[in-house]
């Protein structure tokens, strides 16, 4: 999940993934809509397929890529349970303190 | 300020099996906080003292402190720094968390609350595109309610 939030950290990466909400585009047909080099934008095309939030096929020579639903149904989950988790954290980390603390006779 | 702006807040309740002087440590110890939230922070842990904390690469909580009360009571303000030219809900500064802890036998009660968020509808009007992600980040994050996603109703053709 942590993959999934650096990869939408980026506002390049924010832009790849809207061209290909709607349907499946060929890396030259992303690249295109940048100014950056090719392989940029392969390497973005990586961390975001890596993350889970883009599928890659491949036709003949042209690898082509789509959102991933799935993928942002997850990452959704995970943003909605940010401060239960955060707070779950704090609680594990503090009460693994006062064990130590306290030695390991209980 | 905008004070046409709709706020909400969120609260929540935990216990800890920790005495209330263990839990405070957790919140103004910079290297006992990136424990549970973060990965690098910085805190100048007095009244007006500035913290920061990278919660995720390229996004930078970070605000004042305004009361410490140890091991009792912590008000900071809270928000995101900017990041480009992109809508930020929640600047530093724009909303503010408060911490109580209670003692409850041998552990504590902590009562979470984060103030003067804004609401989904003050968020959307401002978003638009793949970019709104981080910025229901900032929302979610921060503990406000950006409402179901509508991108995840629709089937993707």
């Amino acid at each position: 999940m942590e993959a999934a939030l650096k990869a939408i950290a980026e506002p390049r990466r924010r832009q790849i993934l809207e061209l290909v909400r709607d349907g499946e585009l060929a890396a030259g047909e992303i690249a295109a809509h940048f100014d950056v080099t090719r392989p940029a934008v392969s390497q973005h095309l990586n961390v975001l397929k890596e993350a889970g939030l883009v599928t890659e096929r491949r036709n003949g020579t042209r690898r082509l890529y789509r959102a991933r639903p799935e993928g942002l149904a997850e990452l959704k989950a995970f943003l909605e349970g940010f401060w239960d988790d955060r707070l779950d954290a704090l609680k594990r980390e503090a009460e693994k303190e006062e064990r130590a603390k306290h030695g390991r006779n209980d | 300020m905008d004070a046409t702006t709709e706020t909400t807040s969120l609260e929540r309740e935990i216990t800890i099996a920790a005495s209330p002087e263990t839990v405070w440590q957790f919140l103004v110890d910079p290297d006992k906080a990136t424990l549970w939230m973060g990965e690098r922070a910085t805190f100048d842990a007095r009244p007006g003292g500035a913290w920061s904390i990278d919660v995720i690469a390229g996004a930078t909580a970070s605000g004042e402190f305004v009361e410490l009360d140890p091991p009792h009571r912590l008000v900071y303000t809270w928000g995101w720094e900017p990041s480009g030219a992109e809508a930020n809900p929640v600047p530093p500064g724009s909303s503010t968390i408060e911490i109580e802890l209670t003692p409850d036998g041998d552990g504590t009660t902590l009562r979470f609350t984060h103030r003067d968020l804004p609401n989904a509808k003050a968020t959307e009007s401002h978003m638009h595109g793949w970019d709104h992600y981080l910025a229901r980040l900032a929302v979610i994050a921060t503990g406000g309610d950006a409402g179901r996603d509508p991108w995840l109703d629709g089937p993707m053709k």
